[in-house]
């Protein structure tokens, strides 16, 4: 950890205000009317117009209806109209979910454009109603899934810690967005990990709720069984104020149960919280030399907050890893195979690569997933009898850098040896990631925080009492402090 | 994985077998992409039929639920 940031100081505002770094401390400096929504967006489009063509944040910005938007949150504060903590938050969006003030593509060619037309996901309807302002639709891996295609008319999503490495997949645009200051929240999908890689690459804070917590439809699908929708920020209270907007049934997913979710206390005291340390299988031979100290120091941080920790392990860990790409690829060929037949050379090569896999397995080996994973959830809920919460490391190793996987031919599915997430989606449990440290080339750490299916209070508790007694999340690139200052 | 490796792994039952599966799904791969996917093959194929040897699941339900209530509804 010898090049970390320090934690930048607040940046300048377009009116010179100083700015608040979290979506938290934005809420309450609106109420305090200390900042204007307007100021925060007008800030974020500075940043966006000084950073996205170097790091493919934005796929479109929506400067303009962002404008209108935090003027009517402004309006609204000034009438004593208060709609929660997003009101008048600048707040990106991943491609993948319709909005109906823009195209949705899914950062591909074949997505019909007239499948969300005019239409707002669940999710973005509920964001709006809220009063976040949408300041755009931000970059992702083709349907979520794969490596960039630099043949494809897209741009490459890059890291603002260093431009030459990857942000992470598939919620690239809002990893990179959070980092760099383009928006204080964003949401992301995660069906393998698609939330917490990237908040693990770009030093943020990513939580995947529950399967069924948030309605999934208006979400371009990866795998139906799969598919999370959550939000990444700088922080684990940041995640829950978004959490709490997000959640909650819809009639047209018949996975999402009437779970709304409430926040709780945030005490900061973690006195008897159980927390499981898991190291089996994630802490490989080429795994970061800055990792192990990392983790053991935030494992230490948990304690000497009150937590008691025991080493555990991870019950069918081979099986459920493959159970996700099973699972993942077959329900994907599923979705694309109309136009897999007749337009193969229009998806990306690491999409297609995850398509063939489909077209490999049988429909008995998904079922045999499915069952294996009916087997999983009963001895992880026997876990979570002994320990409140699982920790464990996201990546084993930092962002990688992007060229050796835009050459043609690269062999992608080796990233997954060193990324630690498929295992969760398989089972649904709520995974919050959190940055905990830097490597000695200065790019980020990331430690999970798993726990009980609808229990996010527990882990987003012990996410946030680790953040109250550190700064990793608050750190900056120094892009992006150069850009804002 | 090495492109002699690569070569050979397009070639014989394992390619046979991965070209015809994709044939079947109607996926028209190129001889560069059977070759790669041939080559991750066999590892797929055991890792999948390995979740058939776990005893536990040798009785267990899957993971899949149908409703027969169960309606359409547009989400917007």
């Amino acid at each position: 950890m010898t090049q970390a940031p320090e934690a930048a100081p607040a940046s300048a505002g377009a009116a010179g205000a100083a700015l608040p770094r979290t979506l938290t401390e934005a809420a309450a400096a609106l109420r305090a009317g200390r900042v204007t929504s307007r100021g925060l967006t007008e800030a974020a489009i500075a940043v966006a117009d000084r950073l996205d063509p170097a790091l493919g944040t934005y796929l479109a910005r929506l400067d303009e209806q962002a404008l209108a938007a935090a003027d009517a949150a402004d309006r609204d504060f000034a009438a004593g109209v208060d709609r929660g903590p997003l009101q008048g938050i600048p707040f990106g969006v991943k491609d993948i979910l319709a909005t109906a003030d823009a195209p949705t593509t899914a950062q591909s060619l074949v997505l019909d454009p007239a499948w969300a037309a005019g239409r707002d996901a669940p999710v973005v309807a509920r964001l709006r109603a809220a009063g976040a302002v949408i300041t755009g639709k931000v970059s992702t891996m083709e349907f979520a899934v794969g490596m960039p295609d630099p043949e494809k008319p897209f741009p490459i999503p890059r890291n603002p810690w260093d431009p030459e490495t990857w942000p992470g997949g598939s919620s690239s645009g809002t990893g990179s967005g959070v980092a760099s200051g383009m928006f204080l929240a964003g949401l992301g999908t995660d069906t393998g990990g698609s939330i917490r890689i990237p908040a693990a690459f770009c030093g943020v804070t990513g939580l995947m709720p529950t399967f069924g917590r948030v309605p999934k439809s208006g979400c371009a699908p990866l795998g139906y069984s799969l598919d999370h929708i959550g939000p990444l920020a700088r922080s684990a209270r940041d995640c829950a104020a978004v959490l709490e907007v997000i959640a909650g049934p819809h009639p047209s997913d018949p996975d999402c149960v009437d779970a709304p979710f409430r926040s709780g206390e945030w005490s900061g005291d973690l006195t008897g919280l159980r927390v499981g340390v898991v190291r089996e299988h994630h802490f490989p031979a080429e795994a970061d030399p800055a990792l192990e100290p990392a983790v053991d120091a935030a494992v230490d941080a948990l304690r000497g907050l009150g937590a008691e920790t025991a080493e555990v392990t991870l019950p069918y860990w081979d099986e459920m890893c493959t159970a996700d790409i099973v699972t993942m690829a077959c329900e994907a060929l599923a979705y694309h195979q109309p136009d897999a037949t007749s337009r193969w050379g229009d998806y990306f090569a690491s999409t297609r690569a995850i398509l063939a896999i489909g077209a490999l397995m049988s429909g008995a080996d998904y079922v045999q997933a499915q069952r294996m994973r009916r087997v999983a959830q009963d001895a992880i809920a026997r876990l979570f009898d002994r320990v409140d919460v699982v920790v464990c490391p996201t990546v084993s190793r930092p962002a990688p850098r992007l060229e050796p996987y835009l050459r043609e031919g690269a062999e992608v599915m080796e990233l997954f040896s060193f990324i630690h997430t498929g295992y969760w989606d398989c089972l649904g449990n709520p995974v919050l990631a959190a940055p905990i440290g830097f490597t000695a080339e200065g790019l980020p750490l990331s430690l999970q925080f798993a726990g009980r299916a609808f229990e996010e209070m527990t882990l987003l508790r012990a996410a946030d009492a680790f953040q109250q007694a550190t700064d990793w999340h608050l750190r900056v690139p120094p892009l992006a402090a150069g850009a804002a200052a | 994985m090495s492109e002699q490796k690569t070569e050979t792994a397009g070639a014989g039952e394992t390619g046979e077998r991965v070209r015809a599966l994709l044939a079947a799904a109607g996926l028209p791969a190129s001889e560069a992409e059977i070759r790669r996917f041939a080559a991750a093959y066999p590892g797929y194929r055991a890792a999948a039929d390995a979740l058939y040897a776990v005893p536990e699941a040798r009785y267990a339900d899957p993971a899949l639920r149908f409703r027969a209530e169960a309606r359409i509804t547009d989400w917007a």
